[in-house]
């Protein structure tokens, strides 16, 4: 048997602890509701940002190496930061290409460049590639060199896609997304005409259209740009 | 002493006008948490039966403009008012917001308010109580005490009650408390209520939702352009299956999800059961059956210029006709697929089987009911050439033959403004578009992949794609045929399947389901947890008890029965007494 607690003379039992209180004062009755309500968005944030343990998380792609990259001062003509701009120096960057090698944007300087970046799941895209094919080939010898930078998708797709529209230039992924976005790329296809000295000369978004007849070509906007790069 | 009255007084009127204190008494309030209830019930009432801006319109000034212009046939001069007022947007609305924001701090601080004194009691309960609480509390009884004094310990034991007993002189004193902590499931039940408008709240403000429709064999991007996140979803083959009478009984599609350039999930998707991965869900949510594969290719380089899979969601008129004999012969019993535009007619030039008549067929819209009649002409002047307009479902003689409209079916088309044409051919009955109308589709009956031709069929056989409109000839192209015209060749690569995926990513669903263990857990234990504290002072005649319960509980009823069962003999009377004193 216990001791017995003291016998209280005065004083009434609580029979609801639920009512509401008597304010107790600003720690107790406005500090701490505001701690708990602080806590509650901090755990949803928590949630939120870093997903719960049982749910499956995908991870962004591991740019593994491959993305933008600083251009060498020598090869700057512009004396300027690279910038996807006309009349600045293009942004460098080093992609990996269909068949497993590499592809460094500034190692082209001395040829005109198109830098076309795009998807096979683009129809404004597609549309445009039996242009570009038909460009290459018209331009080529004169030294035109197309980089067509596919944004993110597997390998044999592009592969698949390459091979049925008998894309000839260098085709490089773009798997990180982080070559697009340094050249602002926010739609696609977006064409940059790039000259023999490494500078931005023009930009054009959307795609170019037009019959594939040499002639045809040659009357285009898309020769126009290709001509200006290539003087 | 009148100058200390009226300094309390204003130390009084000080402490009801200091803001904090009246914010925290808002907010302590439970009629003010009943309120903010009611208002947020009301508004979802409201978001449910008025129309909702749809998500694909909100945040476009123009469309929504236009919606507004068709809401005002219903809502009249209160259209303008009411979306101001965002009731056309209640869920997106930011008092909508706001309220849901004041609820969780009212919960919060109320819980916060109360929680203190609630775990004293169950953590630091008053072991004895003042002699007069015996005769005042809400639920007391007295009965003879029984002939063993430390029975009612006994039977308190067995029912689960944890007891102490103190002894004063003669006088037992017991203290018996049962599942004290349950007293917390309001609190259980308050979290619940937090983290639910937490889920909305995420659900708003993180929520991603994507509507895409791809066709079989096709690839197409969750996000826009360059996402860091950015995922594609191929749909590798999609899938519907039909009941006798063609309603549909399921739709699945196999998925494959890539990001970064690397297949991350391959899966089977259905209304039901999506797909999941990186904390997305990709559900089934809807299916199209009447896609084609088209290619065009370049004859002088080899190479592909079009390879296109074309979602038909046109639909033109096909005429189910019989021509007979003389003698009641079936010359031709066939659905015609209409590739020529005659001012309002649409028809085809056809050549009786069996004879060397052609006449053109068509179907005409009637000047008054715009109902569409079958128009048989036969070119020349011979008097019994044939000239005859019949409405569905009739017959008529006429040259020497039965004609026959069976009824006008639909074939799936579409117009394509882009599509390559040969250098030097132009189209000319199609206003610059080719036209594609696909007969013998497969659809309506079982599996929709099971390559059975029925309803919109022409005749047996596979799926034939009809393309009009490159140069003078029609090209009908059965799965795998090429035609060439001019420099280019046209292949129909086979009927296609469209497969309509929801996207969603919405972390508020653990959210919600943990909210919703808790409530369930929280009114559980609130309302069949039988939380007991009984008081009770036993004196050599009699014993008197005293205690407190829930609510709902009977409490004086049950310590009579603890009375009768430690053998008072007269508890059981107590026990019949319903209600308190």
């Amino acid at each position: 048997m216990d001791e017995p607690p003291p016998t209280p003379e005065h004083g009434d039992v609580d029979e609801a602890p639920q009512r509401r209180r008597a304010w107790a004062g600003p720690w107790r009755s406005v500090v701490l509701p505001l701690v708990v309500v602080a806590a509650i968005v901090g755990a949803i944030w928590y949630i939120e940002a870093r997903g719960l343990p049982f749910v499956e998380s995908g991870s962004s792609a591991d740019s593994g190496g491959y993305g933008p990259l600083a251009l060498p001062p020598d090869r700057n003509a512009t004396g300027q930061d690279p910038s996807p701009a006309q009349g600045r120096a293009a942004p460098d960057f080093l992609l990996e290409t269909l068949d497993g090698g590499t592809l460094r944007l500034s190692d082209l300087q001395g040829k005109a460049v198109l830098v076309n970046f795009w998807a096979t799941w683009c129809r404004p895209c597609r549309s445009e590639v039996p242009h570009l094919v038909a460009a290459y080939e018209r331009y080529r010898q004169e030294g035109l060199e197309i980089v067509a930078v596919n944004l993110q998708e597997d390998k044999d797709t592009v592969a698949r896609f390459v091979d049925e529209f008998g894309m000839q230039f260098p085709v490089v992924i773009d798997r990180s997304g982080d070559v697009a976005e340094e050249y602002r790329a926010i739609g696609i296809p977006t064409s940059v005409f790039i000259d023999r000295s490494g500078v931005v000369r023009s930009i054009y978004t959307g795609p170019f259209v037009g019959q594939q007849s040499r002639q045809d070509i040659e009357e285009s906007d898309l020769a126009q740009r290709i001509e200006e790069i290539l003087r | 002493m009148a100058k200390a009255q009226t300094a309390r007084r204003w130390a009084q009127t000080a402490r009801e006008l200091d803001p904090l204190r009246a914010v925290w008494r808002l907010f302590t309030s439970v009629r003010w948490a009943l309120i903010l209830l009611a208002f947020l019930a009301l508004a979802g009432l409201l978001g449910v039966l008025l129309p909702q801006i749809p998500g694909t319109v909100r945040g476009d000034g123009a469309a929504v403009a236009d919606w507004l212009d068709v809401q005002r046939g219903k809502f009249g001069v209160f259209t303008d008012p009411f979306y101001r007022l965002g009731f056309f947007d209640v869920f997106h609305a930011r008092w909508f917001a706001a309220g849901l924001g004041l609820l969780v701090v009212s919960v919060t601080v109320c819980t916060a308010n109360r929680f203190f004194p609630i775990w004293r009691t169950i953590r630091h309960p008053r072991r004895r109580v003042p002699e007069t609480y015996f005769q005042r509390a809400h639920h007391r009884v007295e009965f003879a005490t029984p002939a063993d004094p430390l029975a009612l310990e006994g039977v308190l034991r067995r029912r689960r009650y944890r007891v102490e007993r103190f002894q004063e002189g003669e006088t037992t004193y017991l203290f018996a408390d049962r599942y004290s902590w349950a007293q917390l499931g309001t609190f259980v039940s308050h979290l619940a209520l937090i983290l639910f408008i937490g889920g909305a709240l995420v659900s708003k403000f993180t929520g991603f939702s994507e509507d895409m429709f791809v066709g079989e064999g096709t690839t197409a991007p969750v996000f826009a352009v360059s996402n860091p996140n950015q995922m594609q979803v191929r749909v590798v083959d999609t899938v519907a299956r039909f009941d006798p009478q063609g309603q549909p009984l399921d739709y699945r599609s196999e998925l494959a999800i890539y990001r970064g350039g690397e297949e991350v999930k391959h899966c089977t998707t259905t209304v039901n059961g999506p797909c999941a991965y990186g904390g997305y869900r990709f559900h089934q949510a809807a299916y199209f059956g009447f896609g084609a594969e088209l290619q065009v290719r370049d004859l002088r380089s080899g190479n592909a210029i079009y390879n296109e899979v074309l979602a038909l969601t046109d639909f033109m008129p096909a005429p189910h006709v019989i021509i007979r004999d003389g003698a009641g012969g079936t010359l031709m019993d066939a659905t015609l697929v209409l590739t020529d535009f005659v001012e309002t007619a649409y028809g085809t030039t056809v050549t009786i089987p069996g004879t060397d008549r052609t006449m053109w067929i068509g179907v005409r819209p009637d000047g008054s009911s715009g109902r569409l009649d079958l128009l048989f002409f036969e070119p020349g002047q011979d008097p019994d050439a044939v000239r005859l307009l019949l409405p569905e479902g009739q017959r008529a003689g006429a040259g020497g033959l039965g004609f026959e409209f069976v009824s006008l079916q639909r074939l799936p088309a579409s117009f394509e403004p882009d599509f390559p044409l040969p250098p030097g051919e132009a189209t000319d009955s199609t206003q610059g578009q080719v036209l594609l109308e696909m007969s013998n589709v497969v659809y309506g009956v079982e599996e929709t992949s099971s390559g059975k031709a029925v309803a919109v069929s022409t005749q047996s056989g596979p799926p034939t794609l009809s393309v009009v409109g490159i140069g003078p000839v029609v090209l009908n192209l059965e799965p795998g045929q090429a035609a060439s015209v001019g420099d280019y060749e046209y292949t129909f690569l086979g009927q296609r399947e469209f497969a309509g995926i929801k996207v969603k990513r919405d972390r508020s669903d653990n959210l919600i389901w943990v909210a919703t263990g808790l409530l369930l857990m929280g009114l559980g234990i609130t309302f069949y947890v039988p939380r007991r504290r009984v008081w009770a002072k036993i004196t050599p005649e009699r014993t008197y008890l005293a205690g407190m319960a829930g609510h709902l509980a009977n409490l004086r009823k049950e310590m009579g029965k603890l009375g009768a069962e430690a053998g008072s003999p007269d508890a059981a009377q107590e026990e019949e007494r319903d209600g308190s004193p």
